[in-house]
């Protein structure tokens, strides 16, 4: 659990700095920062699956 | 038959020079390049969000890079982390002159947290890289 919650604190600020720094209106750095952050956490969680399996 | 030759210039406006300055403030202090030029907001969330993964990396047990060989590999490989953590500007310059992080001791590697910890450092510095070339641009004239 304490390993998720770390990766998921690390998307967030990822997001947050992605949101900020690369659109230009309030709406597209929304969903620009909310698509960053669903993207770190679904590929850290696939990758933590595929690395499970890899002795 | 009429040949027309188009020829075409490309103006390259270089930057201000107060531009490079707001970039070498931005680099230094996270948030300040934003800041001195009335962006409070924007200061506020890069700002935060560079200092909460610097603080929250060396509490986690991480620890910064510096140019010096450990002994079994060259210096060398500790260049490109070191440039990582060189980002977070006078957070790295103060943890180097106090002598706090660098530490890469067998209690803290023990830590479940240890790599997350070095992760956060690394981030802690890219990010204010991102945040240093926007400031520069946004002082440039190149963004709103």
């Amino acid at each position: 659990m304490r390993h998720f919650l770390v990766m998921t604190a690390f998307a967030v600020l990822a997001a947050v700095v992605f949101g900020t720094v690369a659109k230009e209106t309030k709406s597209d750095r929304l969903s620009y920062g909310l698509k960053v952050f669903l993207e770190f956490l679904i590929i850290g969680l696939a990758l933590a699956w595929v690395l499970y399996f890899i002795p | 038959m009429v040949l027309a030759k188009a020829t075409e210039v490309v103006l390259v406006e270089r930057p201000p020079s107060r531009a490079w300055l707001v970039g070498l403030i931005a680099w230094l202090v996270p948030g300040a390049g934003h800041a001195m030029q009335g962006r409070w907001i924007r200061a506020a969330i890069l700002g935060g969000a560079v200092y909460t993964a610097f603080i929250s990396g060396l509490a986690m047990g991480g620890h910064l890079f510096i140019l010096k060989s450990d002994g079994q590999s060259s210096a060398l490989y500790q260049l490109p982390p070191m440039i990582a953590n060189l980002g977070a500007g006078l957070l790295y310059l103060i943890c180097w002159f106090l002598d706090t992080g660098f530490a890469d001791d067998a209690v803290n590697a023990a830590r479940a947290t240890y790599e997350y910890g070095n992760t956060f450092l690394l981030i802690a510095g890219l990010l204010n890289y991102l945040a240093m070339l926007d400031a520069f641009d946004i002082a440039a004239g190149r963004k709103e």
